[in-house]
C-alpha cells in the first residue's frame, strides 16, 4: 500500500510542473494585448489587454459610444462581455494563487486544488459569455463598421484554462485525504522565493520582454500595424544601414559626434581628479566645505534646467548680452545658444559645470584615505608641494581613476540623450547628434521602428562587449573585476 | 606654577625654532602664489556655480519692466512676488506640477519598499534558486534593450499615456538592491538568528530588526530616488504624446523653454513678427525665469539638509554587488 502511495504523489509532483506551467501560461494572456481572447470586435482597442479590459468598462467600451446611439450593438452585449473578462480575471488570479499553494505542504496542496477548480469554473464561465456577447455582437445591422471578429486568443486560451482545470481534478483524485491534524506549511526556501516573485514578474515584464522587441528589426513595420510573416523582410534593415547613401551619412555624423563627444570626455577624464587633489592643498576648512558643497549642486538639477540656466545667461536677453549692451560692447544683444561653433567643446564644458563637483568627491575621499606619514616623511626628505602631489597623492589615486576610466571607455556609445536634446537647435543639430539622441529622433520622431531597434540592437550588443572587454583589461592589469 | 630653568630653556628654544621655521615659510614666494591661484580658481568656479541661480532668482523677483530692459543683474529691484502668484493661474503648470510631486513620492517610497525587501531576500541563502535570480536581476544593469524595444513593450503592456508608467517599471532598481543587499550582510547576523530562533517568520524579521537598521541606506536610496523622479524628463517625453495633462514639470519647462528660444531665433533672423509676439515673448522670458525656479528650488531647498546622504551615497558606489 505504501509503495502504491509513493508512486501517486511521484506522478503528483511532476504533474504538478505542467499544471505551474499552464497557470504561468494563463497569467500570460492577461497582460497580452495581441492574444487577448476579449477583442471581439474591431471597436475594441488592439492595445487593450485582458487585465485592463476587466478592471476598466470605460476604456473597454471607449469607441462603443455612437454605435450603442445607434443601436448597431446591444449595450447589454458589452455589459456580458465585461462582467465576463472581470471574471476571467479573477479566475486567473484564483489559479495563480492555487499555483502558489502547490509549492506547500499536503494540506496547503489539497485548498490548493480547491482553488484552482472554482477558479476554473469561473474562468471558462467567462469564456462562454464572451462567444455569447461575440455571438451578439456579430448580429449587428452595420458589420463593417462594428467589425465582429475573433479574437486568436481565445481558442488558445480556452486550452490553458480548460488544462489547468483538468490537471487540478486528477490531482484531488491523486492526492491522499488530509488528516485533521495537518497545518498549513510551506517550507521556507519556497516561502522565500513566492516573496520574491513579484519582483522576478516585474524585471521580467520591464527588463527581459524588450527583447522581444528585437524581432522587429526584421520585418516592415510602421507603428500601429500588426507584425505577420508576409512583411518579413530578413536582414534588409541591416543592409540599409551600411547601402543607403542618406542613412550611411547620418550615422557616420552621428557617430562621429558620439565618439568626439565621449573621446573628449574621456580625454579630461582626469580634471575630477585634479579637482580633488587642489581642493585638498586648501588649507581653510569653511572655504573648502564652501566650494564643495555649492559645485556639487548642479549635478542634482535636470538638464533642462541647466538648459534653463544657459537661456537666462546666454540668450538674446540673457545676463551676458544685458552686460554687453550695457557697457556698450555689443549694439545689441546676441543668442549665444543659436551659435553651431564648437558645439563639441560646449556639449563638454556644461558636462563638466554640471558633473566635476560631484566626480571629485569620490577622490576626495579616497586622499583622504592616504596615510599622512607618507607626506610627512616626503616633507623631510625635502619633497615640495608639486612632488608630494605627484609622487604620493596621483599614485594613491590611480586605482579609482582607473575603474573610472575603463567604465567611461566601456559606456563609449551611451551618452546620454537629455543633455543633447535639450540642446539642440537648428543651428547645432548637425553637430551635436549623438547616437541615442539620433535613435530618439527617428524611432519615436518619425516612426522609423525597425532601422532604430537595428541600431539599438547593435549599440546594446556592442556595450556589452565593450564591458567585457574593459573587465577582462582590469582583470589582466589589477586582478580585479569591475563589474 | 613656578617653571624650572631647564623648562624656560626649552621653551626659549621651541620659539626660536618657531620663529625661524615660519620665517622659512614666509619667504617661499611660490607657496603664496600657488595659494592666491588655487583659492582664486575655485572662488571663481564656485561663483559660476552659484551665480546662476541667483541670478535667476532676482529676475523673477524684482520689478518685471526694469528686468524686461536688462537692468537687474546684480541687486534686485522693486520687489514683488506677482511673478510666483499669476503662475497659479497657468491651468497646464499645476497639473504638471501635481504629477511630478506625485510620481516623486509614491515612485520613490515604492522603490525604496522594494528595494529594502529585495535586499533583503537575496541574502538569505536558504531560497529556492536565490544565485540564479540574484544574477537575473543584476544582468539587467549591464544589458538594455534598446530605447525603442523598450518603448514598444510599454505601449504593448498598455502603459503609455497612463501615470504608472512613472512608478511601475522603477520600481526594481538593481544598482540600489545591490546598496541594500550590501549593507544588511554588514548587520550582525546574531540579531537575525536570534529573533528567527524565538519564532519569528521572515516578515517580522525584517520589519522588527532589517528596516529599522537599515534606515540610513533607505534615506540615502531614497533621496536618490526622489531627485531622479523629480528631474526625469525622457519618460513623460516619450510614453505621454497624447496625454498632456500628464507631463511632469520638467517637460512643461522644456515645452516653454523651447517656445521661448524659437520665437527669439526668428526674431533674430529678423523674420516677419508681429509686436504682439515680440511683447508676448518678452513677458515670456519672466514667466520662464519663474517657471525654472519653481522647479529647482525643491532641489535647493532638499539639497542642504540631505548633502551627507548623497555623499554617502557616492561612497557606497565604489563597493560592488
Amino acid at each position: 500500500m505504501n509503495k502504491v502511495m509513493t508512486k501517486r504523489e511521484n506522478i503528483s509532483d511532476k504533474l504538478y510542473y505542467l499544471f505551474r506551467i499552464a497557470i504561468l501560461v494563463s497569467v500570460v494572456f492577461l497582460f497580452i494585448p495581441a492574444l487577448n481572447p476579449v477583442r471581439i470586435s474591431g471597436m475594441i482597442n488592439k492595445n487593450l489587454s485582458l487585465f485592463t479590459a476587466g478592471i476598466s468598462y470605460s476604456s473597454l467600451t471607449a469607441e462603443f459610444g455612437r454605435a450603442i446611439k445607434k443601436e448597431w450593438v446591444m449595450e447589454s452585449s458589452l455589459r456580458l462581455l465585461y462582467s465576463s473578462a472581470l471574471a476571467v480575471c479573477v479566475g486567473i488570479a484564483a489559479n495563480a494563487a492555487s499555483g502558489c499553494m502547490s509549492l506547500g505542504n499536503h494540506k496547503l496542496k489539497k485548498l490548493g486544488n480547491l482553488v484552482a477548480v472554482i477558479g476554473c469554473c469561473v474562468e471558462l464561465g467567462g469564456m462562454i459569455g464572451i462567444y455569447v456577447s461575440y455571438t451578439q455582437l456579430s448580429q449587428t445591422s452595420k458589420p463593417d463598421r462594428v467589425e465582429p471578429m475573433f479574437s486568436s486568443g481565445y481558442w488558445p486560451a480556452f486550452a490553458a484554462f480548460a488544462l489547468v482545470l483538468l490537471l487540478a481534478v486528477v490531482q484531488i483524485i491523486l492526492l491522499a485525504r488530509v488528516r485533521s491534524e495537518e497545518k498549513f506549511e510551506m517550507e521556507s526556501k519556497y516561502k522565500l522565493f513566492l516573496m520574491f516573485l513579484p519582483f522576478i514578474a516585474l524585471i521580467a515584464v520591464f527588463a527581459y520582454l524588450p527583447l522581444a522587441g528585437w524581432r522587429y528589426a526584421f520585418f516592415d513595420y510602421k507603428a500601429g500595424d500588426t507584425l505577420s510573416m508576409d512583411k518579413f523582410v530578413g536582414f534588409k534593415w541591416f543592409r540599409e544601414l551600411v547601402k543607403n547613401k542618406a542613412t550611411v551619412k547620418d550615422i557616420v555624423n552621428t557617430m562621429k559626434n558620439t565618439l568626439a563627444m565621449s573621446g573628449i570626455g574621456i580625454l579630461t577624464s582626469w580634471m575630477p581628479m585634479a579637482f580633488a587633489i587642489f581642493l585638498c592643498e586648501m588649507k581653510n576648512l569653511k572655504f573648502r566645505r564652501f566650494v564643495q558643497t555649492f559645485t556639487t549642486v548642479p549635478n542634482f538639477i535636470s538638464w533642462v534646467l541647466v538648459y534653463a540656466i544657459a537661456f537666462c545667461i546666454f540668450s538674446t536677453d540673457g545676463f551676458l548680452s544685458s552686460m554687453m549692451v550695457n557697457t556698450g560692447v555689443w549694439a545689441e544683444g546676441k543668442n549665444l545658444l543659436m551659435n553651431g561653433d564648437h558645439m563639441w567643446i560646449k556639449m563638454w564644458a556644461w558636462g563638466t559645470w554640471k558633473g566635476i563637483g560631484w566626480s571629485a568627491i569620490i577622490y576626495i575621499a579616497a586622499i583622504s584615505g592616504i596615510d599622512q606619514q607618507l607626506y610627512e616623511a616626503a616633507t623631510v626628505d625635502g619633497a615640495g608641494r608639486f612632488q608630494r602631489m605627484w609622487h604620493i597623492t596621483v599614485p594613491g589615486l590611480i586605482p579609482t581613476f582607473f575603474v573610472l576610466l575603463l567604465m567611461s571607455v566601456a559606456n563609449i556609445l551611451s551618452n546620454g540623450m537629455e543633455q543633447y536634446l535639450v540642446f539642440e537647435n537648428a543651428t547645432n543639430t548637425s553637430s551635436i547628434m549623438v547616437l541615442d539622441l539620433y535613435v530618439y529622433k527617428l524611432g519615436i520622431g518619425k516612426g522609423s521602428i525597425p532601422l532604430t531597434t537595428v541600431v539599438g540592437m547593435l549599440k546594446s550588443v556592442i556595450s556589452v562587449a565593450l564591458l567585457f572587454g574593459a573587465n577582462g583589461i582590469s582583470k589582466l592589469i589589477r586582478g580585479e573585476s569591475i563589474i | 606654577m613656578a617653571k624650572t630653568a631647564q623648562e624656560k630653556a626649552d621653551l626659549k628654544a621651541e620659539k626660536k625654532y618657531e620663529k625661524l621655521h615660519k620665517h622659512k615659510y614666509r619667504i617661499k614666494a611660490g607657496d603664496v602664489i600657488f595659494n592666491i591661484l588655487n583659492y582664486l580658481v575655485f572662488g571663481l568656479f564656485t561663483l559660476a556655480c552659484i551665480f546662476p541661480f541667483y541670478y535667476l532668482f532676482i529676475n523673477t523677483i524684482s520689478d518685471n519692466d526694469l528686468v524686461l530692459k536688462g537692468q537687474i543683474n546684480f541687486i534686485p529691484r522693486g520687489l514683488h512676488l506677482g511673478n510666483y502668484t499669476s503662475l497659479l493661474n497657468v491651468g497646464d503648470l499645476s497639473s504638471a506640477f501635481m504629477v511630478s510631486v506625485g510620481r516623486t513620492l509614491l515612485g520613490t517610497a515604492l522603490m525604496v519598499a522594494a528595494s529594502a525587501l529585495v535586499g533583503y531576500l537575496v541574502t538569505k541563502e536558504e531560497m529556492w534558486g536565490r544565485k540564479f535570480w540574484y544574477r537575473f536581476l543584476i544582468i539587467t544593469m549591464y544589458f538594455n534593450a534598446g530605447l525603442i524595444p523598450v518603448f514598444l513593450n510599454i505601449q504593448m503592456l498598455g502603459l503609455t499615456n497612463n501615470f504608472w508608467v512613472y512608478i511601475i517599471p522603477g520600481i526594481v532598481a538593481p544598482y540600489n538592491i545591490i546598496l541594500v543587499k550590501t549593507y544588511i550582510e554588514s548587520i550582525p547576523a546574531e540579531l537575525e538568528e536570534s529573533a528567527s530562533m524565538d519564532g519569528a517568520s521572515y516578515m517580522t524579521v525584517f520589519r522588527k530588526i532589517i528596516w529599522p537598521l537599515s534606515k540610513p541606506i533607505l534615506a540615502t536610496i531614497a533621496i536618490f530616488g526622489a531627485v531622479g523622479n523629480w528631474n526625469s524628463l525622457t519618460d513623460s517625453l516619450i510614453y505621454m504624446q497624447s496625454a498632456p495633462k500628464l507631463y511632469t514639470l520638467q517637460h512643461r519647462l522644456y515645452i516653454y523653454l523651447n517656445q521661448a528660444s524659437n520665437l527669439s531665433a526668428l526674431m533674430q533672423s529678423g523674420g516677419a513678427v508681429s509686436e504682439a509676439a515680440i511683447k508676448s515673448a518678452m513677458s515670456g522670458k519672466v514667466i520662464k525665469y519663474t517657471i525654472s525656479m519653481v522647479t529647482v528650488i525643491p532641489i535647493l531647498l532638499v539639497y542642504p539638509f540631505m548633502q551627507r546622504y548623497f555623499e554617502k551615497g557616492i561612497m557606497l558606489g565604489a563597493v560592488k554587488g
